[in-house]
């Protein structure tokens, strides 16, 4: 039995503006001390996974419709409310993208970690403070004794983060979740946090579910991957085969639309054309198929279930021997992945049946063909 | 890699006079006290004496961290700001103290996409207002020249024509920030700032917004001051790259070279930082973990501005040099200028060639996601330098 296990998840939320299809019907692990990247983008529902998992859905819209969630082998999803508010912070701890917003701006720090503190463990409060600073010292923040009598805004963006991950690791919880945890900081401060994350994650054993739209972040970071696509997991692998062997036409198309620093010469980018689906309609067909230039016929109707690359005799769930598996029809070939395009000869993306494609969506960029008369038309501009 | 293997991006014309031209340039902010009587107490030195050149047609990153001064200089060269001084000069013309009718006129030639598609919108006019409103400004054409020239500019940042008539709030953030490339481009100007365009985007998004400026670009010959914190974007797109520190360029070069030759401690520093997605190489590098926060640009460190965090200056003993004399920009090779004492001891530093997981071989970082079979990521990491 796997630490988290989350099955068949299904998070709707019901707006004035119709019903939100946030999580469709997931199914992942994170075994003890591992840790899980979840890429994926705005929207994808990456985020709404794991506020399901802590039961902290915004009430009454968002709503676990269906599935299973266990930690340790308990229910989370049939917990009371007094007790899931025990296992938050003690069993599993969260970070957010934007510590301020977490931190509550009228308390010190000292007030807030002691509250902790005391609220979990039958600690005194001299006891806790002693805590505090100690988890202080050990997220780096020089002078802690007297830094916790510091509110939140005298603290640095960098070091705000700081005190969240000493707040969120001071029950030594058995699963951290870290939602964009980095996205904020300037980059010589990410890699000051992230390296931090490492090291205390892997130095108390906590199991890590890590959400970032980085995927240079998880390639350093994340033992496993799960690339997420309008409330699917579409494509699931450890994290060095997912990278030596991209096979979802979305992770190839993400692969492809970022430039990188070490590349030899900046080489072309191979944007993913159009825009992420509106999740107020039901997903029919696989959810990316608009945007997909390998998309076939079927991925229309019928949404293409996560299966292994290749067959195995026994799925493996977690750990770096964990199954590549992928949700597509017609799945890009290793070389097709490597420049970013179909490129077998005569493959033409299936149109869509019938009208159903976004007006919305973004046109082909018309420069060649609407260029030849550009610069003429202010011809007669004024001249004083 | 030796200092003498480099060149400037050179591009036909190159001895005809830049485009613009930026010397010295300073752009204070007061910080004032008291409530009825004001008092002058002191300086946000944003940008501190910045200077470059930028050819017609060339493309020159800005890069830097938050409040390094980039987004300011961007500001300040469009004149949205006064300068406290320097001098700004556009084609030849002195813009720094320029006013009224002579400001307009020039800005016509000059435009400026920004960061945040959603609110450098606004939402209560229709798409064709939007994109025509500098065609009114400037009094461009006929009304029905204006309206022609509207649906034009939708067409070629890849909209459809029809959507004229929509609302801001109808469109994705992608769609947005292609109306405002439209709004910038709609009074064909030969410079465009752009101020982070593609931050507030999603990653599947960038690479779209990337490629049209791209292409515009080889179309119309814009020229392109390219303001970004992300140096993997502005190096994709730059011919040149400036990176910026406490209001100050603290490295200049191609950046072909900027990246794998990088000569200021700073810029190592902050290429290595970057995470790149590739685990393989991600295995073998070593980054390079700057030590606190940026300092405050109203009290910037004495002589180097970096001298506080800097890793170089603690391995050769804290010299003095550092705290007391101001580095200047010097030329170290052609084209590739840095500020920094010790530039010298940066090249062919471990460091340097760490940063961006060149340690190991170039082939390896290049196919690093082959075909499976071959798969470099399952082999042991190359050996580091």
């Amino acid at each position: 039995m796997a630490l988290l296990e989350v099955r068949d998840l299904v998070v709707r939320f019901r707006t004035h503006d119709g019903t939100i299809y946030a999580v469709n019907g997931i199914t992942f692990d994170v075994e003890a001390g591992e840790t899980l990247g979840l890429v994926g983008e705005s929207g994808c529902g990456k985020s709404v996974t794991n506020l399901a998992i802590m039961r902290l859905l915004p009430k009454p819209a968002g709503r676990i419709e269906r599935g299973r969630v266990t930690l340790d082998g308990v229910d989370l999803i049939a917990l009371p409310e007094s007790e899931i508010r025990e296992m938050r912070g003690r069993d599993v701890a969260m970070i957010f993208q934007d510590p301020m917003t977490s931190l509550n701006p009228v308390l010190t720090i000292e007030e807030q970690m002691v509250e902790t503190i005391v609220a979990h463990r039958a600690a005194t409060r001299a006891d806790a403070r002693k805590r505090a600073v100690e988890l202080l010292g050990m997220v780096g923040i020089p002078h802690p004794e007297t830094r916790l009598r510091s509110y939140p805004h005298q603290f640095s963006g960098g070091m705000r983060q700081r005190v969240m991950i000493a707040m969120a690791l001071a029950l030594e919880p058995k699963l951290l979740i870290a939602d964009e945890p980095t996205t904020a900081l300037d980059v010589t401060i990410q890699a000051q946090v992230l390296e931090l994350l490492k090291d205390l994650t892997a130095r108390l054993g906590t199991a890590v579910i890590l959400i970032t739209h980085d995927l240079g972040v998880v390639a350093g970071m994340a033992e496993r991957i799960n690339v997420m696509y309008a409330g699917f997991i579409v494509e699931t692998a450890p994290t060095p085969d997912l990278f030596a062997r991209p096979s979802h036409p979305y992770t190839v198309g993400l692969l492809h639309s970022i430039p990188r620093v070490d590349a030899a010469e900046g080489g072309e980018l191979v944007p993913i054309e159009g825009v992420p689906p509106d999740q107020r309609r039901a997903p029919v067909g696989c959810p990316f198929a608009p945007r997909c230039a390998w998309r076939v016929e079927a991925c229309w109707a019928d949404n293409p279930p996560l299966v292994p690359l290749e067959p195995v005799s026994r799925l493996v769930a977690t750990g770096p021997g964990a199954t590549h598996q992928i949700a597509c029809h017609n799945p890009p070939l290793p070389d097709e992945a490597r420049t970013g395009r179909p490129t077998r000869p005569g493959f033409v993306a299936a149109p869509p049946p019938g009208a159903v494609i976004d007006e919305l969506a973004v046109a082909t960029p018309d420069v060649e063909a609407t260029l030849v008369e550009f610069p003429t038309t202010d011809a007669r501009e004024e001249r004083r | 890699m030796s200092l003498a293997q480099n060149a400037g991006a050179t591009r036909p014309g190159e001895s005809d006079r830049p485009l613009l031209r930026i010397d010295d340039l300073r752009m204070y902010f007061p910080i004032t006290e008291g409530l009825v009587f004001e008092h002058h107490v002191g300086d946000v030195r944003a940008v501190d004496g910045v200077s470059f050149q930028l050819r017609r047609g060339e493309t020159l990153g800005l890069v830097g961290e938050s409040g390094c001064g980039k987004s300011t200089t961007g500001r300040t060269i469009v004149r949205l700001y006064r300068p406290t001084g320097g001098r700004i000069e556009f084609d030849g013309t002195d813009i720094t103290t320029l006013g009224g009718d002579q400001l307009r006129r020039m800005r016509r030639r000059m435009q400026m996409v920004f960061q945040d598609p959603y609110s450098s919108l606004n939402p209560r006019m229709n798409v064709a207002g939007i994109v025509g409103e500098p065609l009114d400004i400037h009094k461009i054409g006929t009304p029905h020249e204006r309206r022609e020239r509207v649906r034009e500019l939708l067409g070629v940042v890849g909209l459809n024509p029809e959507f004229g008539v929509r609302y801001p709030h109808e469109f994705s953030g992608g769609q947005r920030q292609r109306i405002g490339v439209a709004r910038a481009l709609a009074v064909n100007p030969e410079l465009i700032v752009a101020d982070e365009p593609i931050s507030a985007l999603d990653v599947s998004i960038q690479a779209q917004i990337i490629n049209l400026l791209e292409r515009l670009q080889d179309r119309l010959g814009l020229t392109y001051l390219f303001i970004a914190h992300d140096l993997s974007v502005v190096r994709h797109i730059s011919d040149r790259t400036a990176v910026m520190y406490l209001g100050r360029i603290v490295e200049l070069a191609a950046s072909r070279d900027l990246n794998q030759m990088p000569l200021h401690p700073y810029t190592v520093a902050l290429l290595s930082a970057i995470p790149i997605p590739d685990p393989a190489v991600e295995s073998r590098r070593r980054r390079i973990i700057l030590r606190g926060d940026v300092p405050s640009p109203a009290n910037p460190p004495s002589g180097c501005r970096f001298h506080t965090r800097c890793w170089l200056r603690e391995r050769l003993g804290n010299p003095e040099r550092c705290t007391v004399e101001d580095p200047q920009l010097r030329e170290l090779s052609a084209g590739h200028a840095v500020a920094c004492h010790f530039a010298e001891e940066v090249d062919g530093s471990p460091e340097q060639r760490q940063s961006t997981g060149q340690g190991g071989t170039q082939a390896a970082a290049a196919t690093s996601w082959a075909p499976a079979g071959n798969a470099p990521s399952a082999a042991p990491a190359a050996p580091g330098a």
